[in-house]
């Protein structure tokens, strides 16, 4: 009843997770934001049966906004600090400290202070109370049962901290057997075993249905899906792998699009680009650093343009394609070239105001020269 | 024969020389080149940090897909101290297609033919793409100790195995002894 309207946001949390988050009045932002953080909760399936009562309480928005700070800030100190434990232990205890002074204002009794071991059962107790006096005794010991578990749990990740397992050993046990880098969109077999996406659909696709690993069967719906979790564990833990492996395979997939069916008008259009290149180099008046830096600018905009143009392009001349005759290629060549040189000039014109009026200053230079040079000619000729 | 086995500065220096050509080269198909070799550069990576015991391997010269492999024949063989060069060669579209192991080494082996192709089941039918050299040299290996009779691409030598295995592991020491050092 209380999660009916949440349903939606938090479809991919677990309904433990979900009570209580409701208990604890967390907003939807963050349960968002916690939902991006650990799906490490470890499961505790009889506790939740035995709280379920708790659940027919409406919980109210949390009044206090420092305590809501509190909470919202709570998930983020830890996706920032998967890895250093230490940290995090430190983040908790502020909080904690928080969360006391501002529960301690509210006189809690003693097992809410036992619940102060995990600020977001803390703040269940505090709600709770106002609403239903009677059973808040109950509620207490539940809650204060509940946190105490927390805190074991806590505790014991905290301890399981010290054994954390290194790196290296966590980039072996996350990478993929196929590929022996980090697993990149890693889909789950049936029989338990991860790999790239891409890995195991070419794996499937060339070696036969089945997992690489244990020679298990596997059907072709589930090589598709993405393991959400693992996935996001990978980019929390590394994320520049992740980072470089998206570059690659973006630029992967626009080299695949420049090399489809033409490929030497692409080819072409290459080498006139990079004349297009060379005659705005030697354009540029000025040299140093700074031009560099415009020069470079100017060449990564105008790289934006040509891939933004690059799709209608290549459907012009695919559909140009069927046209048996090559004089209309080459037209068309020399039409896009054209285009392409308009095109660099008006995008840097456009937006390079200083090269602009390094341009028009240029101009008017040697417009000065060459009325100098006729009025010299001018004078020498009546001279003469 | 080849006169030395590939030491791990010789397989690194080569493996950079090999990524670089790799990339300018056309093979039929951009992705696999890719993937092939960034795999293959990260098995020989491995393969130098840490070897499998008594086997070493590493690309022949400049190029990644053509390597070496040395293994030694495993005490308590007749195989013993016998040292067989093989030849591997990857495939482009390399983790999902088996490399071409060849026993350049002559060898007194049922699952060895006469002109050293191996008959392994994971080099041909039964290859995964989670395989890598590693575990093939592995194969190679335990292969020594214990050889698949049942299948052999040499069934004399398979049956004398059975029969006579005494004999068996008197020619085979022979052999070693003849070929192998």
């Amino acid at each position: 009843m209380v999660n009916d309207g949440d349903d939606k946001v938090e479809g991919l949390l677990s309904p433990k997770f979900r009570s209580v988050a409701a208990m604890a009045g967390w907003d939807e932002e963050a349960l968002l934001m916690a939902s991006l953080v650990v799906e490490d909760t470890p499961d505790r399936l009889p506790k939740q049966k035995k709280r379920s009562d708790l659940l027919h309480f409406k919980t109210p928005p949390t009044n206090s906004r420092r305590k809501r700070r509190a909470q919202k800030r709570n998930p983020a100190s830890i996706t920032a600090t998967v890895l250093d434990l230490d940290e995090e232990d430190t983040a908790k205890q502020e909080s904690e400290k928080k969360e006391a002074e501002s529960t301690s204002i509210e006189k809690l009794d003693k097992k809410g202070d036992e619940a102060l071991e995990e600020q977001g059962c803390s703040v269940v107790t505090s709600s709770t109370k106002k609403i239903e006096p009677k059973s808040i005794e109950k509620a207490d010991i539940k809650v204060a049962e509940a946190s105490e578990e927390r805190g074991c749990s806590v505790s014991s990740s905290s301890s399981s901290a010290a054994a954390f397992p290194s790196i290296d050993r966590l980039r072996e046990e996350l990478s993929c057997a196929i590929c022996l880098e980090i697993c990149f969109e890693p889909s789950t077999t049936p029989c338990g075993h991860s790999f790239c996406k891409k890995c195991l659909r070419s794996a499937a696709d060339k070696c036969g249905k089945k997992c690489p690993k244990c020679r298990q069967l596997i059907s072709n719906g589930r090589s598709c899906t993405v393991n959400t979790v693992l996935w996001n564990t990978i980019q929390l833990l590394f994320p520049e792998e992740v980072e470089t492996r998206k570059a690659a395979a973006d630029l992967s997939s626009r080299e695949a699009k420049r090399q489809s069916p033409v490929r030497d008008v692409a080819t072409h259009s290459n080498i006139t680009s990079s004349r297009t290149t060379r005659v705005l180099l030697l354009n540029s008046p000025e040299s140093g650093p700074s031009s560099q830096e415009r020069r470079n600018s100017r060449a990564m905009r105008r790289q934006s343009a040509r891939a933004s143009v690059m799709p209608r392009r290549n459907r012009d001349i695919s559909t140009r394609r069927e046209l048996p005759s090559q004089d209309g290629d080459a037209a068309l060549a020399l039409r896009m070239q054209r285009e392409e040189f308009m095109e660099s000039f008006r995008t840097r014109s456009s937006a390079d105001e200083q090269y602009r009026s390094s341009l028009a200053l240029a101009r008017a230079n040697l417009r000065a020269m060459a009325s100098r040079a006729i009025n010299i000619r001018v004078r020498g000729g009546r001279g003469s | 024969m080849y006169s030395g086995a590939p030491s791990g500065g010789i397989a690194i220096g080569g493996g950079g020389g090999g990524r670089g050509r790799g990339g300018g080269r056309t093979w039929p198909s951009t992705t696999s080149v890719s993937t092939s070799g960034k795999r293959i550069q990260k098995e020989m990576t491995e393969l130098s940090s840490e070897a499998p015991p008594d086997c070493a391997a590493g690309p022949k010269g400049d190029n990644l897909y053509h390597w070496v492999a040395t293994l030694f024949g495993p005490p308590g063989t007749p195989y013993k101290g016998g040292i067989f060069f093989l030849d591997i060669t990857f495939p482009f579209d390399y983790p999902f297609k088996p490399p071409k192991v060849v026993f350049k080494t002559r060898i007194y082996h049922c699952n060895v033919d006469p002109s050293g192709n191996v008959s392994l089941d994971i080099l041909t039918e039964n290859w995964s793409p989670a395989l890598t050299i590693s575990k093939v040299l592995l194969a190679l290996r335990s292969m020594f100790t214990n050889p698949e009779t049942y299948k052999p691409v040499v069934p004399g030598i398979a049956h004398l195995y059975l029969g006579d295995k005494a004999k068996h592991d008197e020619i085979a020491a022979q052999w070693t002894l003849r070929f192998a050092r």
